[in-house]
C-alpha cells in the first residue's frame, strides 16, 4: 500500500471512530486495522475525543418518574430472580413485604390454627383438633380473609372479600416447599360475592401459601406483590 | 452475595458496583443510575429531541444494562463510556426507525466493548472526568462545517455518505472535515491535560 492509499485509510479512521463509516466499508477497514499500527495509533488518539462528545451536550434533568419506573422494574426483576433461584419463599416474601408478619391462632378449630394478620399479626399458640386436618386463617392487611385447610395431603385455599380483578388478570396461588416456590396449577378468580377458592393438590412439605394477581393464563414466576400471604406452621 | 446497602454502594467505584449489579442488587443499580442517569438522559434527549422518546430510550438502555451487567468487562473501558455507548446506540436506532432509515447499530453491548482498544482506557478515564466543559468549548470553537459533520455523525447517526448527500458535498470533503474536527477536539483535550 502506497502513502496516498494509506492516507485515505487514515481519513476513514475518523469516520470509523464516530461510527459513521459506511457499512460496506467497515469490514474492510477492520481487516486493515488488524495489521496497521499507524491506523491503530490514530484510533487510539481520536477515541477520547469521541468518548467525551456525550459529556458536551446541554444537561437535562431526567424526570423523577423515570427513575421510579426504572427502579420498579428492576426490583420486580430482582424478586423474580431470587424466586427463580429457589432462594426461599421467606426471603422472597421479605423482599416484597412492608413490615413484618407474625401469628395468632384461631381458637376452636380442629387443629393448629393461626390468624394471619399481615403487617400487624402476632403469635399466640396453637389449637387442638383431630389429627389429620389443619386450618390456617386470618385477615390480610388489605382486608382479604384467607384460609388454608389441609386434609391429609390435599389442601383448599379460600379467600373472601376479594375485590374484582382488572380485565385480563387472574389469581394464581404459590406454595413454598423445601425452600423453593412452586405455582399451584389451578388459576382462579373471585365471584360476585368476592369469594375465590382453589385446590392445592399436594400439601406435603408446604410451609407457606401466597396469592398474586397475574396475567390471564398465569405466570411461571410471580410478577407482582402478593395480595395474600399465609405462612403455615404445624 | 448479600445485598449491598445503599450507603455502602455509594462509596463504591463504578467498576466495583458492576459485580453487584450483575448479582441483581437493586441498591447498587440505583446508585449507578443516580451517577449516570443524568448525562445519559441528556444524551438521549440531544439525539431524539423529545422527552418521552428520551425517557423510553433510557428505560430500555438501563434495563438492558441491568440485565446484562455481568457482561461488563472492566479491562475494556470505563463504566460511564460503556453506558453512554449503550444509550447512544439505542437512541440512534430509535431515531433511524422513526425516520424510516434502516437500523444501523447493534444492541450487542459486548460489541461495544470489543470495538474499543483496551489501551485507551487509562487516558480516557483521566479525560472524561475533567473535560466536559473543554469538549463543549472545543465543539463551539470548531469551524461550523467541521462541527456540523461531527454532530450529524455522532448525534444524528448518519454515515459519511449520507452526510455527503445531505450537504451536497463530495465524500472526500466530509471525510476530511470529520478528521480535522476530531483532531482539533483531541488536540484541545491534550492541551487541557498538559
Amino acid at each position: 500500500m502506497n502513502a496516498n492509499e494509506h492516507d485515505a485509510r487514515l481519513e476513514e479512521a475518523a469516520a470509523f471512530a464516530l461510527g459513521a463509516l459506511d457499512a460496506e466499508r467497515v469490514d474492510d477497514f477492520e481487516r486493515h486495522l488488524e495489521g496497521c499500527e499507524r491506523c491503530q495509533e490514530e484510533l487510539r488518539w481520536l477515541a477520547p475525543a469521541v468518548r467525551t462528545l456525550p459529556e458536551a451536550v446541554a444537561q437535562q434533568a431526567p424526570p423523577p418518574e423515570l427513575k421510579k419506573r426504572l427502579m420498579d422494574e428492576v426490583r420486580t426483576d430482582a424478586r423474580r430472580e431470587r424466586a427463580a433461584e429457589g432462594s426461599g419463599f421467606g426471603e422472597w416474601l421479605r423482599g416484597l413485604r412492608v413490615g413484618g408478619m407474625t401469628w395468632k391462632p384461631l381458637a376452636g378449630l380442629a387443629a393448629a390454627v393461626l390468624i394471619v394478620a399481615a403487617g400487624i399479626g402476632y403469635a399466640v399458640g396453637s389449637g387442638g383438633g383431630s389429627g389429620n386436618t389443619h386450618t390456617w386463617e386470618g385477615e390480610q392487611a388489605n382486608g382479604i380473609q384467607a384460609s388454608v385447610v389441609r386434609e391429609g395431603e390435599r389442601g383448599q385455599l379460600h379467600l373472601a372479600d376479594v375485590e374484582p380483578l382488572p380485565q385480563g388478570k387472574v389469581l394464581e396461588a404459590w406454595v413454598e416447599r423445601e425452600g423453593t416456590v412452586e405455582a399451584v396449577p389451578a388459576l382462579f378468580a373471585p365471584d360476585q360475592a368476592g369469594e375465590a377458592s382453589t385446590e392445592i393438590e399436594d400439601m406435603k412439605g408446604v410451609s407457606a401459601v401466597m396469592v398474586t394477581k397475574e396475567p390471564a393464563g398465569g405466570s411461571r414466576q410471580p410478577t407482582s406483590e402478593p395480595i395474600v400471604e399465609v405462612p403455615l406452621e404445624s | 452475595m448479600t445485598p449491598v446497602r445503599r450507603e455502602k454502594a455509594e462509596r463504591l467505584a463504578d467498576e466495583e458496583l458492576m459485580p453487584w449489579i450483575a448479582e441483581k442488587d437493586p441498591e447498587a443499580f440505583e446508585v449507578f443510575y443516580d451517577r449516570h442517569g443524568g448525562v445519559a438522559y441528556s444524551l438521549a434527549y440531544r439525539i431524539l429531541g423529545d422527552r418521552t422518546a428520551a425517557e423510553d430510550c433510557i428505560q430500555e438502555a438501563f434495563i438492558s444494562i441491568w440485565r446484562s451487567g455481568a457482561r461488563f468487562d472492566p479491562t475494556r473501558g470505563s463504566v460511564r463510556s460503556w453506558t453512554l455507548s449503550v444509550v447512544r446506540n439505542r437512541a440512534i436506532d430509535a431515531l433511524r426507525s422513526k425516520a424510516g432509515r434502516a437500523p444501523k447499530l447493534t444492541f450487542d453491548d459486548d460489541a461495544i466493548l470489543e470495538a474499543r482498544p483496551a489501551e485507551e482506557r487509562t487516558e480516557e478515564q483521566a479525560i472524561e472526568h475533567e473535560t466536559a466543559g473543554e469538549v463543549r468549548d472545543a465543539l463551539t470553537h470548531l469551524p461550523a462545517d467541521q462541527s456540523k459533520v461531527i454532530q450529524l455523525a455522532y448525534f444524528g447517526g448518519f454515515s459519511q455518505s449520507e452526510i455527503a448527500r445531505m450537504l451536497n458535498l463530495p465524500l472526500g470533503t466530509v471525510k476530511g472535515r470529520m478528521r480535522l474536527g476530531l483532531e482539533k477536539i483531541r488536540g484541545e483535550l491534550a492541551e487541557g491535560m498538559a
